[in-house]
């Protein structure tokens, strides 16, 4: 093995200039590969590290107004979600959900302090209701909020700013709600939400409770594919239905976002676009390894003396073939390695340049893409070899006997 | 060592050409043959057949106890590189090997290791008194000397014959003088040695000259 690859650095060398631009095209499809893969790799990871995909647990369920009339009942009616409504979800589908979290919408009251009011709902929550939200100052409602019913309540950045001047020594102060003092215990930034969050079992004390939750959020779990989903969202839809006295298949009584379903749909467009990405990249490279296979085609040509000569004192067809075969694939993956090299500091570069962006997250190289593009590498070193090496089986030795 | 009985090859075409016609001859073990004929004589075919370089259609040739006939690729080269040195008119070196790389190559065809072929070669090298020249290219060496390094190639593998095609075809004169100096000191060795030319002078310093003419030997 060492002697053929001594043999192949050989023939490489006798031939620099050609060896090095037929090279250059394969590095250049190996870049443009990487470049493409790796960019698609970082939309796919921008999407599945942001809110969308890292609560894919979750089932959204919002009241709706009945399309069809059920057991007497006229369609049209609004149909609540109810407290009851929790126990009995958990209870219908102890295999895949979690726990089920209500949420409840608040009238409108007024919120002062000494400097300011405002006149804003509040929404009662469980901890569950976060997701994803960060909370710049302070912390969300937690547990313990929730069970001994505190006082508690987190306020988003611009209505603190208005209550407190300054937003940042918001959390520790009170707040008049409606009359009820409330701690403020965390303050959020974010691009378009305002909600004010207090616990679930606070709100449910309050003046104004009237069992009509604003939503439920099922956590969902063991849900393996689509069909997982689509089976708990129907089972769900039966559960309030027989509860809630509405038809299990009347979609406008309970509006449903299955956010596992969007996440897999999302899933298939980023492999999609992942495949695409390789299609064209693979594409790129053809351009190379037809190079390359252009130059072994003109190497054999050149060589027909010297294979005949080979021939006459003893080389086997099949040394022939290796040797033609073997140095296809060493020029791949030799200019291919320069390639991914290069590859690795452009997704880097890239990586750099979007370091701020929401659409490009971690473009870089992986070990496991390195590996794809290895074997890429060789399968197309030795595609490109084949034609070439079955030209110099051709070559006969008597080849040897002929003067140049 | 070699027996060739009513050997027939024709090249098909539009128009057959039949080369050799009925070729009968037999070579001695230590024997230091020229083949001469004219161009178009059937010669240069008959030196392909001796050198299992191409086949021949009907008759019998029996090199060194092997039957050659109907052989496969494979086996033909495997016989070739044991069996047979071949010395070229054009010497034939591969230009990007240097003179030790050459003489080695047809060892690393039979899968000797890189040390043991080089000492090998070397040590042929040594013999045709290039050691010194061991590490030069073909390109670096003059006429008479990529001849020796050629003869040692064909030698290394230690064959039953020595094939050479107009092996002083490209050389001065007195440069063929050495070469054929070289090929009569390997006879004396005991080396059996078909020289194919069609020089006179050459053929005159061998044993037995095989004149071929118009596909048949007249003498």
């Amino acid at each position: 093995m060492l002697d053929l690859i001594n043999e192949i650095w050989q023939t490489m060398c006798t031939n620099k200039l050609r060896t090095a631009l037929t090279g250059m095209a394969v590095a250049w499809g190996i870049f443009m590969l990487i470049m493409l893969v790796g960019m698609a790799k970082g939309v796919s990871n921008s999407f599945s590290s942001g809110e969308f995909a890292k609560s894919s647990n979750v089932i959204m369920l919002w009241p709706g107004r009945a399309s069809k009339p059920y057991k007497g009942l006229k369609e049209g009616r609004w149909v609540p979600l109810k407290e009851r409504n929790l126990k009995e979800i958990e209870h219908d589908n102890p295999g895949n959900v979690a726990m089920a979290a209500p949420s409840f919408d608040g009238t409108t009251v007024n919120m002062s302090t000494e400097r300011d009011y405002v006149s804003r709902s509040y929404t009662g929550v469980y901890p569950e209701a976060r997701e994803q939200m960060t909370i710049d100052y302070g912390r969300f409602i937690n547990d313990k909020d929730l069970a001994e019913q505190r006082k508690s309540i987190v306020i988003d950045y611009k209505t603190a700013e208005q209550l407190y001047a300054d937003p940042t020594k918001a959390v520790g102060k009170s707040l008049n709600v409606g009359g009820v003092a409330f701690n403020v215990v965390g303050v959020y930034k974010h691009e378009w939400k305002n909600d004010i969050f207090i616990p679930y079992t606070t709100a449910r004390a309050l003046a104004g409770f009237d069992d009509e939750l604003g939503m439920i959020r099922v956590i969902t779990k063991d849900l393996n594919s689509e069909e997982d989903a689509e089976a708990l969202e129907n089972n769900i839809r039966a559960t309030l239905g027989r509860s809630n006295s509405h038809a299990a298949d009347d979609n406008s009584a309970v509006w449903v976002w299955n956010r596992f379903e969007s996440y897999l749909a999302n899933q298939k467009v980023m492999n999609i676009l992942n495949i695409v990405m390789w299609v064209i990249g693979l594409l790129t490279l053809i351009t190379g390894i037809v190079g390359v296979s252009n130059i072994m085609f003109v190497s054999v040509r050149e060589r027909t003396h010297e294979i005949g000569i080979r021939r006459a004192i003893g080389a086997k067809p099949r040394s022939i073939l290796a040797q033609v075969i073997v140095e296809s694939v060493s020029l791949t993956t030799i200019f291919g390695y320069i390639g991914i090299l290069l590859g690795t500091v452009g997704t880097e570069i890239l990586a750099h340049m979007f370091a701020d962006s929401d659409f490009i997250k971690d473009p870089t190289v992986n070990l496991s893409l390195a590996m794809q593009v290895t074997c890429v590498l060789i399968v197309s070193g030795a595609l490109a070899g084949i034609f070439p090496a079955m030209r110099a089986l051709k070559v006969r030795p008597v080849e040897a006997l002929r003067t140049e | 060592m070699i027996h060739l009985s009513d050997i027939n090859k024709t090249y098909p075409g539009a128009v057959p050409l039949h080369v050799l016609k009925g070729i009968n001859l037999d070579i001695a073990k230590g024997e230091l043959v020229s083949i001469m004929g004219a161009s178009g004589s059937g010669k240069s075919t008959l030196l392909n057949i001796l050198g299992i370089l191409d086949s021949y259609d009907t008759g019998e040739y029996v090199l060194d106890g092997t039957m050659i006939k109907n052989l496969s690729e494979n086996r033909a080269a495997e016989l070739r590189n044991k069996l047979i040195g071949f010395v070229f008119q054009s010497f034939n070196l591969i230009n990007y090997k240097d003179a030790v790389e050459n003489v080695a190559l047809p060892l690393f065809y039979q899968g000797v290791s890189r040390k043991k072929r080089n000492k090998l070669a070397l040590e042929q090298l040594d013999r045709m008194g290039l050691r010194e020249w061991s590490h030069h290219l073909p390109s670096e060496l003059s006429g008479g000397q990529k001849q020796r390094v050629a003869i040692a190639r064909s030698l290394i593998t230690n064959p039953a014959i020595i094939l050479a095609d107009e092996p002083t075809g490209a050389l001065d004169s007195k440069t063929s003088v050495e070469v054929m100096k070289i090929f009569r000191q390997l006879n004396d060795e005991g080396m059996t040695t078909v020289i194919v030319t069609h020089d006179p002078n050459v053929g005159a310093q061998t044993n037995r000259i095989i004149r071929i003419s118009d596909g048949i030997i007249t003498q």
